[in-house]
Order: C-alpha cells, then structure tokens, then sequence
C-alpha cells in the first residue's frame, strides 16, 4: 500500500536480474489457461480487454512482445485430447518453449481426498503422462502442481485464484483456496518471480493484459521491472484506494451522502467500502475507459481485496467505519462546502457583469445584483488571491462596458414580436 | 479434433467398429464440459451420449445462512458469462420473498442491462465460440468437397454482408485471424461499454439492488448506451445474413446436416424483460405480469405452446440427481411443501423442496456422472436458448410490446431501423427442423431481437426521464418472519430461475436453476437430457479419412452451453 503521498516501496526487489531470463521468448510464448473454482468471468473480463487485447496477443502485432499461443478452453481450436496434448507436453518438460500458467478460479482442497473419490474441479482424462490412459478425470489441482515449476511466471487471475473469493468463503465444502495458499510461499518461477495476483471479481481486463506484456516487456529487455506490492499485485494499479480517484470521493470531502441508491453523492452510507479498498477500476473504467463502480452509481464492495466476501458482507450495509469517518467529514465537509459554494458564486460571474451589476442571463440559475455582504466577501477574497502578486483585474475599473451590449433592446426590438419583424428591422438597418 | 490440411484417402485408415468416444473438455463452451459418446462408425452415428459437467463450487451452499442482502452479489457469481442475468434474477427473488416493488425506471434500466447483455453474449457465441466450427481451416479438414463447392457457390447475402462467396465467409470465421471472429470481439466490446455505464462493470454487475437499481442515470448516460445500442441495428442483420447463406449452403451440399443435433423442438422460456407498469414482484400476479413481458413465458412440446403462464411453468420444474453428485435430500428428513401459496402441487423435487448435498465420486456412466442436476419441466427434457425466447414469443402471439417486434403466430417480423443500412424488415419463421444449425440460425435471428428491444428499452427510459419517473430504488426495511420467493430470469442463453427461502433476514435455501441446469442435463429415470438427446442420433458427415467427429461438436457447441450455469 502506498504512503500518504502516493508513493510505494519498491516490493519487488525480489524479482531476478532480467538479463539471463529473457531467453526463448523471441518467438511465442505459450499460454496454459486453467479454470479452477471460476465462473469464466475472467475469461470473459480477458475477452473484453483493449490494452492490449486477447487478439492482439494472439495475432503477435505488439512489437517485442513474442506472439501468444494461447490453451483456453473456451477459445481453443481443439478439443478433447488434441486440446490437452499441449498441456501433457508442458507438464512433461517436452513443450520446447517458454509458457506462462493463469489460474482463473480458486484451487479446490481435491488433492486431500483419493483420487478414486473424485474431483470438484477437472479437466480432460487418461493421467498426466505423455499418451492418454483410460478415462480417470484429471483434477485441475493436480495440472496445477505439474505446470506451475516449469512456467516462466504463473499468474492468478480474478480473486477467486488470488485469495479464494467467493468458492472460499464461509459455508463453502470444498476447501477452497488462493494459487498462492496452494503453491506455497516458496514457490518460484523458471524466471524466478513468485505468483502474480491481478485480482478483482471479476478483474478489469485491461489489468491482466498489462499485466502480461509489462512482465514478457521486461523479460525481453524492454521496459523497467514492473514493481509488485507485498502480495504479487501489480503495485501501479493496486497501490492506491479506489476511492482516491473516486468520481464521488468528492462528495465525501464536502460531506454529502447518498440517502438511497441512484443517488449521486458520495456512496459510504449506503455500502461503499471504497475508502478502505485497494482497486483502479473508477480511474481506468471497467471497458475502454468507461463505467467503473462508482461512476455508475455502485458501491464498492471490496471484491479485489484478500478479505472478499465475507469481510465486506453484509453487502449494501453501511461500513462500520463510516459512522466515525463519515460523521467526521459531515462537520468540516459542510463548512468546507459553504466556503467553497462562495468562491463559486464570484467564478460564475463575468467580470463584465460585476461591473454593470447586473447578469444578461434569463435562466433560472442565474441571480440578480450582488449584495454588500458578496461585495464585502469578494474585497477579501481578492486580497488574498493577489496577495504577493499583481492584481490585474483591477484594470476592468477602468474597461467601459461595451457599446452594443443589449443589442436588441437597443434597436427597439419587442422580444414578443414575431421572427418576421425582428428580421425586417436587421433589413431596414443593413438599408441605412 | 485435430485438423490436417486435405487428406489424401491414403494418408489414413478409416476407424472401424463401435467404440467408445470422450470429448474431454469439449472446449468453445463456457464452464466445464465433458462428452462420453459411443459411435458406431460403420454406421456412422453417435448412438450413445452422456453430458458431464466437470465442475462443482457450492454457491448454494455458500448462500445459506447469509444476510438477504448478500444474494445478489453472491449468486450473480456463480456465472461470469452472464452475471448479470442472475443478479436480475436474484433481485427479483428477493423483492417477491420481500413484498417490495421496484420502480419503473429501475425495471426499464433493468431490462435494458439485460437487453445489451444479450448484444455481447450472442455474437460471442455465433463467431467466437460456434463460428470456428465452419471457418475454412475447419471444413478444408473435415470436408475438402464443402471447401472446394463453397470457392464456387455465391453468397445470397453479399449485399448486406459483404462476402461475395460461402468460401469467404469460411475464411473470415477462422479463429483468431478471421474478420468476423476479430469483429465479433470488438463489437462484444462496443456492447460492454454500453453495457458499464450503468451496470459499473462486467460480468458481474455492481448496481443491481433489492428494490431496484443504483445507478445513477444522466443524460450523457442514456446518450452513450444509445450510441452504443444502434450499431447493432446493422451488426446483428449481418450476423443473419452470414448464418442463413451459410446453412442454406450446407443443406444444399447435403441435406443430411439438418440431422445433426437434432431432437424434438421441446423448449422452456420464463419470458424476458418486464413491462415497467405491469410487474409486481408478487407471486399471485406473476400469471398476469409474466405475459406482459417482451418476451413471453411458456413451453413448447414439439413445436407447440403449451402454456405460457408463469406460475404453471414455475411448479412443473423439477430436478433430480440420479445421475449427479449430489445425495437424495429428500431422505434427510422434513415434509416437503405440496403446494404454493395458491394451492398449484409442488413436486418434493420442485426447487423450494430441494436442498444441496454434494457427494463427489468417481464418475460412471451407468451411476453418478455429472454435477449438473437433471433439471425437468413437466417430467420433460426441455432446451432453452434465446431461440427458444423468440420461438416461444413469436408463437405465443401475447407479448404487447410491438413497437420493433410483431409475433405473427407462426413467426416474429422484425423491424430494423435505419442506421448504416436503410431501414429492412426481417422475418424469422417456425423452422421445418429442429438440429444444430437452426439452433444457431433461429440465435442470429434472436440477435436481432435482442439489438431491438435494447432500443426499444431506450426508449422506455428516456420517456419516463421525460415524465418525470426517474425514481430508480425503493426504500425497504429488512424482512421479519419466513418468506419464499422465486426470480424468473433470462440471460442471453436462456432462462434463470433463483429459488430463495428467508428466515427473517437469513437465507436459509437458495436454488439456481439455468438454462444449462435443462440443457446439459443427464438422464433422470425417464431419459436423457436435451444435449443428450441431439447429440445421439447425430451423423458422422466429416470425411471418413479425417475422422473429426466435427459434426458431433456442432451439435453440442450449438446449445450454446454454460456449465458454470448449469452446475453451480
């Protein structure tokens, strides 16, 4: 988590020297998709992904980024034991060439219970080896601890495979699990980097696949290394509270809450954790920049955070922080508020019409002359804006208000007459 | 499976005999899926099937014990395909378990979220998931005699799509590289993007609430989701032009295709997107609000309405477990409910009687060897689909939302607006037979019906903004006593149904029952499930020399399955 400045430590100091893992990622780097515990909503957020996109990857068009092959079972060409043989040769060491592992999903406890009992979580059949025998399932976990060494990074995508999410919350009866709890805190890489965690629920797919080429970048030579936090996440877009770039956080500021939901003040008392919750999703959106929680009126519920569900839940419950936190705001917000709502009623004025005393606007926004308590209001305002400085506003006391202002009263146009009349008086002048 | 370039009938020994088949995973699906099939090989046909899904989480049990307030976003995950079908679903479970109402607007913005969820998904699966299926590297394999007749056979919708043969259709399906596989990606995006601005994010949405919707709508809101809505005006009828030349193109090489994946057209839809003035969340109204719906509730048993009454549908649901891993609830004690609250008998297997107890084991075909239920209507296997919604709909002839969308009785006239292209009229008609390629061509139809009542639903937004009835939540106070409740829901893939029993303000049961609960069901003691069924019987019509069981993979991949729907 970054300091009150917005400043991180460098967490990943822990990552090798580059220069000897870069090797054989000239070309492509294969992809081992694994669906542990998942919903696909991961695929689906990879799916939706722009910066780079999944197809990008695939074509191979970002330069020095090596083309990607990517296994997935919902998008591969092959099916069955075609699809799987990829995954036997990787599991095997016979791949001849670098690949990358991505859970999406948490690892169910299987490998707890004989393999003849079964499996909550599995995929393809005949063993592990190199040719297919018989049709045993294959459980996800076991795919897991066979791919996982041999991987040049293995990534957790969404936050069931970063901390358990919703398959590990309370109540679950599988035994669900993180990548992380289940590959151990020594866990390492070929190229020496532990699991990477891009989570949330499910994940902005633009996380991911920065995520992806940042790291193949700099495992080519290209970039700086990218700096993950304590916990493998992606420290520049985890390092700040979703709330710091919050739409809404403003509303927080000046101490105005929404009553209800499709109110649009800050969302704290209705169910927002947003102040406590490590997340990017208002200030890179959810697709193509756009959307995000908050921005749309949601409220955050802590689904990118280790603690999702079960220390966020109640959902749509006001946080209990927010009684102090928000109390707290609603006093200095409010006064902070009002002097604000001053200094904008001068900002909405032109300096035209402090001088004529008077504002062309017929719309109902709009107020009439300044009273003495403005004037006097705007006499320190002024004093303090150009205190140390020189104040050229004082120079339209001298400006003469414009001739032609108030044009067609001027030309003695009634504003009630019809379009007709007002053009023959223009003609009638054009005569002149 | 694995395709080589055009064999030579040298290069290989046909297979011979019966023998045992596995399709593990059966990929392009959403979730996991496996197929065990026995194909006879002399004969030519897949004479056996069995549909496994290969993953387990406990959702439902996860959800019991939980405050109310937690189901939305608990169960809305248990499908990151369409979350958003479910977080509707759950909504509306909870109002009814609640007795609360959702505004107007917030049913409208409801529907509209709902509606573009369908202009991501469905796309998705035509050129993404089905379409490599009939992409040239794919029939150069299978069939080098389709390949070589698609070079010669002009494309009938060339003026609306562009490709002037069925050979380049072919070519722009390919995976990855091809123009309608990459633009089907994009487009899926331009819907998301529509798609956030009021639901936060997605798949799983971030505004759905008991009592209504928290988003916040503006007017740059409705005037960028309708800017995102309106290229589906152009996108969704090419979507049609390229399924009918290309299916038109198969049944004429070979009229043998309409027998892949096919079965009886026995279907179930709870109907979609509900009149803002008419719905009540209240289960006694739920007959009369059901069939105000865009879409209407009901079941076809071979090709015919049945009924299309809501409550009717509701207590005919059953699901049972034979053939899954689960244990018989029934025998842990406690009086099944016999009836509703109406006096309609439910079933002990009706979803309010169920509860979840996983029992994992080794799979057999013979005994336990799915953790999907087998989920039935009427004691029936019925499929569901977004065709089956526009079939159902267009049949029914009761929807009184006309506005883009007219049911003839035998088919649906869709109305398109000008956009890029002039403006056209479409129609879909009941088709002759029910196989793989009418699942998908009646789905690019369905498109088209979802690109309109996404419209449709713009407009229903921006005229109550106009009068005023922007109201989008209702306040409510958390429930006191037990209380049941039932969401009828819709993704693009079918019907959703979220089951809910509260203690007060704790859940105590909750149930999901998907679209792929009815399709990738196993057999229960009187059958096989939907997926089954049409994949038995279904022809070997790839090259002997190159034995790709292609068509076998059409007939699954044409459900569209989703196996995190169907097993949860």
């Amino acid at each position: 988590m970054a300091d009150k400045n917005g400043k991180h430590g460098n967490a990943s100091s822990i990552l090798p020297d580059r220069a000897t893992r870069g090797i054989g990622l000239e070309e492509l780097v294969h992809v081992f998709w694994v669906s542990g515990m998942s919903c696909d909503g991961c695929s689906i957020a990879f799916a939706g992904a722009s910066n780079p996109s999944m197809e990008q990857l695939q074509w191979g068009t970002v330069p020095g980024v090596p083309k990607m092959v990517l296994h997935h079972p919902m998008f591969s060409e092959d099916a069955g034991d075609d699809f799987i043989e990829p995954y036997r040769q990787a599991a095997a060491g016979t791949l001849g060439a670098p690949y990358i592992v991505v859970l999406e999903g948490s690892v169910p406890d299987d490998e707890s219970f004989p393999t003849a009992d079964g499996f909550f979580s599995s995929m393809g059949a005949g063993g592990f080896g190199p040719t297919p025998g018989g049709d045993q399932p294959n459980r996800v976990t076991e795919w897991l601890y066979r791919l996982a060494p041999g991987a040049i990074a293995s990534i957790a995508i969404g936050t069931c495979a970063t901390w358990g999410g919703i398959p590990a919350a309370a109540g679950n009866i599988t035994g669900s699990m993180s990548l992380m709890d289940y590959l151990g805190k020594d866990y390492r890489s070929t190229a020496g980097v532990p699991v990477i965690n891009v989570p949330g629920c499910a994940p902005v797919g633009d996380n991911f696949s920065e995520t992806v080429i940042t790291l193949l970048l700099w495992l080519r030579g290209v970039g700086y290394p990218p700096v993950f936090d304590e916990l493998g996440r992606p420290a520049w877009m985890f390092d700040q509270t979703v709330h710091r770039h919050c739409p809404k956080a403003g509303y927080y500021e000046e101490g105005v809450f929404a009553d209800e939901p499709g109110d649009n003040q800050c969302l704290v008392e209705i169910g927002c954790w947003g102040p406590v919750v490590q997340c990017n999703i208002v200030e890179r959106g959810a697709q193509n920049h756009m959307g995000g929680c908050m921005a749309a009126g949601g409220a955050c519920i802590g689904c990118t955070m280790p603690g999702f569900p079960d220390k966020y839940a109640p959902f749509y419950k006001a946080p209990p922080g927010s009684a102090i936190s928000g109390g707290i705001s609603k006093v200095y917000g409010g006064a902070i508020r009002r002097l604000r709502r001053m200094s904008m009623k001068t900002g909405n004025r032109e300096p035209l019409w402090d001088n004529a005393e008077e504002i062309p606007s017929p719309w109902a926004a709009a107020k009439g002359p300044r009273t003495n308590t403005d004037k006097f209001a705007a006499y320190f305002y002024k004093k303090l804006q150009y205190n140390g400085s020189t104040h050229h506003g004082k120079r339209y006391k001298k400006q003469p208000l414009p001739k032609s202002r108030d044009i067609l009263t001027q030309m003695g146009v009634d504003h009630s007459q019809s379009v007709d009349v007002l053009r023959e008086k223009a003609r009638s002048r054009e005569e002149i | 499976m694995r395709f080589t370039p055009s064999p030579s009938p040298t290069a290989a020994q046909p297979v011979g005999g019966t023998r045992h088949v596995d399709f593990n995973p059966v990929t392009r699906v959403a979730g996991g899926l496996a197929f065990h099939t026995v194909i006879d090989h002399d004969r030519r046909e897949v004479v056996e099937s069995a549909a496994k899904a290969t993953l387990f989480r406990g959702y439902e049990n996860i959800l019991q014990g939980r405050d109310f307030r937690d189901a939305i976003f608990v169960s809305s995950r248990a499908c990151g395909a369409c979350g958003s079908s479910h977080a509707a679903a759950s909504a509306s479970a909870l109002e009814m378990a609640m007795d609360i109402q959702a505004p107007p607007m917030a049913i409208a913005v409801r529907n509209l979220l709902l509606a573009i969820e369908n202009l991501y998904s469905l796309p998705h699966h035509l050129f993404v998931l089905a379409g490599p299926d009939f992409s040239e590297p794919t029939v150069r394999a299978t069939n080098p005699e389709l390949w070589e007749r698609a070079q010669e056979t002009l494309a009938a919708g060339a003026h609306t799509h562009g490709y002037a043969r069925i050979s380049d259709i072919m070519t722009a399906l390919t995976r990855v590289t091809g123009q309608l596989y990459a633009e089907a990606l994009h487009m899926a995006r331009i819907a998301r993007e529509g798609y956030v601005l009021m639901g936060g994010k997605y798949p799983h949405p971030q505004t759905t609430v008991p009592g209504g919707i928290s988003s916040t709508v503006d007017t740059s809101d409705m005037n960028v989701v309708m800017l995102r809505v309106t290229p589906f005006f152009d996108y969704s009828r090419k979507a049609v032009a390229v399924w009918n030349d290309l299916i038109d193109f198969f049944y004429e090489a070979n009229p043998r295709y309409r027998e892949v994946g096919a079965r009886a057209p026995n279907m179930i839809d709870l109907g979609h997107w509900d009149d803002p003035w008419a719905y009540d969340a209240s289960y006694d109204g739920a007959s009369r609000w059901g069939e105000a719906r865009w879409a209407t509730p009901g079941a076809l048993v071979d090709g015919k309405l049945v009924t299309s009454d809501l409550q009717r549908l509701h207590t005919g649901i059953e699901e049972s477990v034979e053939h899954s891993f689960y244990e018989d609830w029934s025998r842990g004690g406690g009086e099944p409910m016999s009836a509703d609250n109406l006096g309609n008998r439910l079933s002990p297997n009706h979803p309010w009687n169920k509860s979840t107890i996983p029992a994992p084991g080794s799979p057999n075909v013979n005994g336990k060897y799915s953790w999907a239920t087998a989920a039935r209507w009427d004691r029936q296997a019925m499929e569901s689909g977004s065709y089956a919604r526009l079939w159902i709909t267009a049949v029914a002839n009761k929807s009184p939302h006309r506005l883009f969308c007219e049911p003839t009785g035998q088919g649906m006239r869709l109305s398109i607006p000008q956009a890029s292209l002039p403006a056209t009229e479409l129609e879909w008609n009941v088709p002759q037979s029910w196989g793989a390629f009418e699942r998908n061509r009646a789905r690019a139809y369905s498109f088209v019906h979802a690109a309109l009542v996404s419209y449709d639903m713009v407009l229903v937004c921006l005229d109550l903004l106009r009068k005023g009835e922007g109201q989008i939540s209702t306040h409510y106070k958390a429930p006191k006593g037990s209380s049941l409740g039932v969401g009828f829901g819709g993704a693009p893939r079918g019907l959703v149904s979220h089951h809910i029993a509260l203690d007060g303000g704790e859940i105590e049961d909750y149930q999901i029952v998907t679209h792929g609960t009815f399709n990738a069901s196993p057999r229960d003691s009187s059958g096989p499930g939907p997926m089954e069924e049409a994949v038995t019987g279904t022809p070997l019509l790839n090259s002997p020399y190159n034995e790709s069981y292609i068509d076998v993979l059409r007939a699954i991949r044409s459900f569209d399955p989703c196996m995190s729907c169907a097993a949860h």
